[in-house]
């Protein structure tokens, strides 16, 4: 019992949470990131949340992190020099890729750049076959001059990616002991380890990135630990991964893959927990910053994870990024933000995704930004209070903003100023509302059937339109939207993804290695948990990834806990036909054909610990004593400005209910109420909007 | 609602886009052949209830182009009153369809509480359709199409959401290998996934403003690229180019054509061409308008998603009886290898007419086929391989490395193809040397290398450029010719024709090596730190930075010498060497 921290890194501010359990109190704090060195922000804000609550950082029992320094190595390429050590002729996998064209008729694009350039590609003699035969031994001499040259050549980190390796990892294993005894200043990564999944192309470029971040984020980490420790805290430090699951540094250092998407997930898993005020278990999350938004849909409580995804994609066009095969939770990332910086091109308002950023931020910000971003455009239209930016640690420059608008967007279009700021506003949100249909509609799913929950300092203010235009029948916006990341993190635990590939017909004959392979997994699972402190109440999730016998693509379906016995073979094959015939139609295949398995997989985790905030009793009115005033706030439904009731939201009570047009202030953000629609507060002290049909 | 605004129109847009795109997906999970699995050698359409296409999956512009006529030609054989819901039709036929017998079409109906809404169609590669070569893609010993395998003209093989078995049983006993049966269940499970998001959309919107909406796309797009048109230079813009030949001793094709930028439209002429000729490889003339029409689309609106509209503006012909429109029963077979050539020689003329975005000639690939039988499992196998090299210079960049500009496959991963099938590969790798030199350079050839695993295999090979290379633009040299070897480096080596067919043996080796692409503008402008880089990368040799692109390279330290690179440079200038170009941007 004592005091949980959640921090949460994002492209413009830091966010933090911290829970007084005894108390049952939350606090919020919100600087300003350090892009240079997010720790220097990590640490400041620490100092500064525990300052006003009178703690010391050695009182913390907890403290759960979510980081953006992995997808920014990889965007901005600032990490060091990288090697890739692989079988002989076969050291052009990562260039040639798999020759897909990303725009099928432009001729202008470029494959993604692989982090690892051709010079620092080794071969050495050694070949695998698929059923992990040995066709021919390693040549360790090789690997020792290998392993001496990439010392020569300046290289930090390797990636050991052999062909096969995820059916045999003996070669690499050995490769790897060459390496460490060689170079023992070269941090070493093994494709068997990092991601042991077919198809060389996928894992090379997932275990060459694992090598090329392992360096920038154990530096990272180890820099807020010794930050941590010098301020007497004596506890765990936990990092968010993709999958929505935390880790102990030392599983991050050997594994910073894992951590790619580790502050957009942060906030998917928020978002799951309002399903009782939206009253479904569907739910469309929405999370947008001041550099990037990212949209997710969870359905029946759990949000989605995808075996793979990519990382520095263009245009959110496939095979345009690097892959990586690691699971994550499945959203949608874009550059649409607070700070994402409005221009016109070829006479239409185009927003993002360049973005000003924390620093210099945009024009209203007053620090030194000169265009005009999203920020700045709902300033002018009233959606936020100069005034009380930040709960009025931070003034805007409001005639700054609007002279910002006028000479970059209004004039060379010869439109109003506020014309130009609603189209700025209007722009973005149709943006984002193109990747919600990602996320939805492109994948068969109706938008009208999720309830949106907008947060991060800028979702409240767009969220209510952007719901309107996707259909989204219920907004919640949730307490404490503008660090609701961090918040979220409160409430994370330990879990791991774990896979491998080994095809294995479904078969009387074949369930010692089916058997086997999952106990493989799960003994890996358990040391993982058990080195986050977690024993005996920690649990085994099995699923596979299916096939027909033949077929190159497969489905993942949930398997009852092993081991398995004869009889449990139509069990398994009966699991497999009822996923597919939910995906693909029942008419799609044939229950006499045989099938397979390809990836065995499991998720270890903890039980999620009973984290609620107090509710409260609902005895609210028309929240008239929670009115701070009016002021005027532009919306198209009332032709322009018009006068807007603000309420605090700090005084809201629950069952309080309001008409819109109306805005809430809170410190972190501001929720925006569009006319024709009204507002409630919950129990729990998220207003619910309940859209007209 | 019954009108269409603007936000309905840009939904109903990307609906049907992604519905073509998730057909996509569909087909390639749920599919069996390695080609369409993880080759990603198929396409997927929408069309509307005239047979207008009106969106498609980004797959292969070879199937893309030809889909919007195949469809058409067979709604006349299959009308609208003979279909119900639930039915497939194919179609195979190399005239109707895209020119050879491996692609199948299918076309499904879609309804709305029996209202038309328009059609869902794919077209597969099958790896195998019957007749004289595993593959059915032999070119040498063809002379006609009946000897290529099993024809189908519009013919129901879905009847309400049945299969019908016969024709089944008749594809059954007809193929090599099963998967066939397997890809063909997985074209109709995609399809089917096309119907529904079309169902979803019509019943949001109603079926009017479902139709409204298809006719707005085609109306919008060809008024964009009728607009992108005239924005071009108008004239006529000729060209010319060949195939290396059809077989083992055989002639040259010629490939010439003439595009004609007028208004609002482009015609593309390939009159002039060489004869039909008695090889599996000639190319219908919806598969010349195809890929015709591709390079056109690159050089006008290349990132708009292309239909009807787009189309309609660009008319494609060429004489009866010559190579790009034989007559029936031409046999067409190794018809992809034309793919690039028909590409390049448009694009070769609109250089002229749209220089800065145009590309110098593309590496080739070779798409060949081993047929024989799995000594693991006692089962006939068909290894299908695609080798692509690099992309052509571009007006302001170089090339791209491994990846085909006119065609959209990806390629087979290693560990896959020696899963599947008794091969080994031992090497893939890019070739030094290889890229045409430019101030930028062409993409690199790729070489692979593939060793049997199996006795009695027949070896069909499909590639070209071993004897004519990929052109430069602008001063920039041809790529380097493409070679395919047998056994290189061993007593029994010997060089393989680029279409021949062998039989091969356990503990054979075959290698491919691609041609490089072409390069754009004089190599000698080329930033001499380019250059060092592609040394280091080990793209271009030390000999050839100096006599390619007269830069001098230390081969010790792998450093620039600036000083004697200028004075080479000087020299060669003031030699009168390689001075005349159009300097690209």
């Amino acid at each position: 019992m004592g005091y949980r921290v959640g921090i949460d890194v994002g492209g413009t501010f830091t966010d933090f949470a911290l829970y007084d359990d005894v108390a049952g109190r939350l606090s919020i704090g919100k600087v300003l990131t350090t892009p240079q060195d997010p720790s220097i922000a990590v640490l400041q804000g620490l100092d500064e949340l525990t300052q006003k609550i009178g703690i010391a950082a050695g009182d913390l029992t907890d403290a759960i992190h979510a980081t953006t320094i992995a997808t920014n190595t990889v965007i901005t390429r600032s990490g060091p020099k990288t090697a890739l050590l692989t079988t002989e002729g076969f050291r052009d996998v990562l260039i040639i890729a798999r020759q897909k064209r990303w725009e099928l008729y432009d001729n202008s694009i470029d494959k993604p750049v692989p982090v690892v350039p051709r010079q620092y590609i080794w071969e050495v003699p050694e070949r695998m076959l698929h059923d992990g035969t040995i066709r021919r031994k390693l040549n360790e001499t090789a690997v020792r001059s290998a392993a001496r040259a990439m010392i020569k050549a300046g290289i930090k980190a390797v990636a050991i990616c052999f062909l096969h390796s995820y059916a045999n990892p003996a070669h690499e294993r050995r490769a790897a002991e060459i390496v460490r005894k060689t170079s023992p200043e070269l941090l070493v990564t093994i494709s068997s380890e990092v991601s042991p999944i077919y198809r060389e192309y996928e894992r090379a470029s997932t275990t060459t990135l694992n090598a090329y971040l392992m360096p920038a984020v154990s530096a990272y980490v180890g820099r807020i630990e010794a930050g941590l420790a010098s301020r007497d805290f004596k506890r765990k430090l936990f990092i968010m991964q993709s999958n929505g699951g935390v880790a102990i540094p030392e599983i991050v250092a050997r594994f910073p893959i894992r951590i790619i998407e580790s502050g957009p997930a942060a906030g998917v898993l928020t978002a799951a927990r309002y399903a009782e005020s939206a009253g479904t278990s569907n739910i469309m999350s929405f999370d947008m910053g001041g550099t990037t938004a990212k949209l997710c849909l969870i359905e029946n409580g759990r949000p989605a994870l995808t075996g793979s995804f990519e990382v520095d994609m263009v245009r959110l066009k496939k095979n345009s990024g690097l892959p990586i095969n690691i699971p994550a939770i499945d959203l949608v990332e874009i550059g649409a933000g607070g700070g994402s910086i409005a221009r016109v091109d070829l006479g239409a308002i185009a927003v993002g995704p360049d973005s000003a950023g924390s620093d210099p931020g945009p024009i209203c910000y007053g620090r030194g930004g000169t265009e005009p971003t999203v920020t700045d455009a709902d300033l002018l239209l009233g959606y936020l209070n100069a005034d009380y930016f930040l709960g009025g640690r931070m003034r805007l420059d409001a005639a700054a903003a609007r002279r910002g608008i006028e000479r970059q967007v209004a004039e060379p279009l010869k439109m109003d100023t506020i014309a130009a700021a609603w189209g700025m506003h209007e722009v973005v949100t149709a943006q984002m509302a193109q990747a919600a249909r990602v996320v939805s509609v492109g994948k068969g799913k109706d938008p009208r059937h999720f309830a949106f929950i907008p947060f991060g300092g800028a979702g409240p203010v767009h969220g209510a339109r952007l719901a309107r235009m996707l259909g989204c029948p219920r907004i919640v916006f949730p307490h404490g939207a503008g660090v609701e990341s961090a918040i979220g993190l409160l409430m994370a635990e330990p879990a791991f993804d774990l896979a491998r590939t080994r095809i294995t017909a479904l078969g009387r004959d074949t369930l010692v290695e089916i058997n086997e392979a999952f106990k493989d997994l799960e003994a890996q699972g358990r040391a993982q948990l058990s080195a986050c402190g977690i024993g005996a109440d920690g649990r085994i999730r099995r699923s596979a990834d299916m096939r027909f016998a033949g077929q190159g693509y497969e489905i993942n379906v949930s398997l009852p806990d092993g081991p398995y016995r004869a009889g449990d073979v139509d069990r398994l094959s009966r699991a497999f036909f009822d996923a597919y015939a939910a995906t693909y139609g029942d008419r799609a295949f044939d229950r006499k054909d045989a099938v397979e398995i390809v990836h065995f997989r499991i998720t270890a985790s903890s039980p999620v610990p009973a984290f609620k905030l107090e509710g409260a009793a609902a005895d609210g009115s028309d929240g008239a004593h929670a009115l701070k005033g009016s002021r005027r706030v532009y919306f198209p439904e009332t032709n322009g400005f018009t006068d807007c009731p603000v309420y605090d939201r700090y005084r809201l009570r629950a069952g309080d209910s309001f008409p819109g047009p109306a805005v809430v202030e809170e410190r972190e953000s501001t929720v925006v109420i569009l006319p024709d629609s009204r507002a409630r507060v919950d129990r729990d002290g998220n207003i619910v909007v309940d859209l007209a049909g | 609602m019954n009108r269409l605004d603007p936000v309905t129109f840009s939904v109903i847009w990307g609906g049907l886009i992604s519905a073509a795109a998730e057909m996509g997906v569909t087909l390639a999970r749920t599919a069996y052949s390695v080609a369409v699995r993880e080759g990603s050698d198929f396409s997927t359409g929408v069309f509307d209830p005239q047979g207008n296409m009106i969106t498609q999956g980004d797959y292969s512009p070879g199937h893309l182009g030809s889909m919007a006529f195949a469809v058409r030609r067979m709604l006349e054989d299959y009308p609208v009153a003979a279909l119900a819901p639930g039915d497939a039709v194919i179609c195979n036929d190399p005239g109707i369809g895209s020119g050879h017998l491996p692609d199948v079409y299918m076309m499904c109906p879609v309804y709305l509480e029996g209202r038309l809404l328009g059609f869902a169609v794919n077209i597969a590669h099958q790896i195998d359709i019957g007749g004289s070569g595993a593959g059915s893609q032999t070119i040498t010993g063809i002379q006609d199409n009946f000897q290529e395998g099993l024809r189908f003209l519009p013919t129901r093989c879905f009847v309400r959401g049945e299969p019908v078995a016969d024709i089944f049983r008749i594809i059954e006993a007809n193929v090599r290998v099963p998967e066939v049966l397997g890809d063909i269940r997985a074209q109709y499970t995609a399809n089917m996934t096309g119907a529904r998001r079309m169902e979803e959309l019509a019943r949001t919107y109603g079926p009017s403003v479902l139709h409204q909406a298809m006719d707005r796309i085609i109306a919008e797009s060809g008024a964009q690229m009728r607009a992108a048109i005239d924005a071009l230079k108008p004239g006529t813009y000729s060209f010319a180019d060949r195939m290396d030949d059809v077989g083992p001793d055989t002639e040259p094709v010629e490939a010439r054509v003439k595009v004609t930028i007028g208004k609002g439209r482009v015609h593309v002429d390939w009159a002039g061409s060489g004869k039909q000729r008695e090889a599996g490889m000639n190319s219908f003339l919806h598969y010349t308008a195809a890929y015709s029409i591709a390079a056109i689309k690159s050089v006008t609106l290349p990132a708009a998603p292309q239909n009807d509209g787009i189309i309609r503006t660009i008319e494609v012909t060429a004489p009866p009886g010559s190579f790009f429109n034989p007559n029936r029963p031409a046999p067409c077979g190794g018809r992809a290898v034309v793919s690039h050539r028909i590409y390049e020689v448009v694009m070769g003329a609109l250089a002229k007419a749209v220089p800065d975005r145009a590309i110098a000639a593309t590496a080739h690939f070779y798409n060949p086929n081993i047929g024989g039988v799995d000594p693991r499992t006692g089962r006939a196998f068909i290894c299908w391989e695609s080798i692509i090299g690099g992309v052509g210079a571009r007006w302001t960049k170089d090339g791209v490395e491994a990846t085909s500009s006119p065609w959209n496959g990806t390629n087979v991963p290693v560990e896959i193809q020696e899963s599947r099938n008794p091969v080994l590969i031992e090497r893939v790798e890019l070739i030094e040397d290889s890229a045409g030199p430019g101030r930028y350079r062409g993409g690199c050839g790729l070489r692979k290398d593939l060793r049997l695993l199996a006795d009695n295999c027949t070896f069909y090979n499909l590639g070209d450029r071993q004897i004519f290379p990929p052109y430069g633009l602008a001063g920039g040299r041809p790529g380097g010719l493409g070679l395919t070897l047998l056994n290189p480096g061993t007593p029994r080596q010997r060089r393989l024709h680029s279409k021949g067919t062998y039989r091969l043996g356990r503990n054979d080796l075959i290698s491919w090596r691609t041609s490089g692409a072409g390069g754009v503008g004089n190599p000698f402008m080329r930033d001499p730190n380019a250059v060092l880089i592609d040394v280091r990368n080990g793209y271009v040799s030390i000999k050839a930075a100096t006599t390619e692109y007269g830069v001098v390279i230390d081969g010790k330290t792998l450093a620039l010498n600036l000083t004697r690179t200028r004075a080479l440079r000087a020299r060669a200038k003031a030699g009168g060497k390689k001075t005349k170009e159009r300097v690209p941007a």
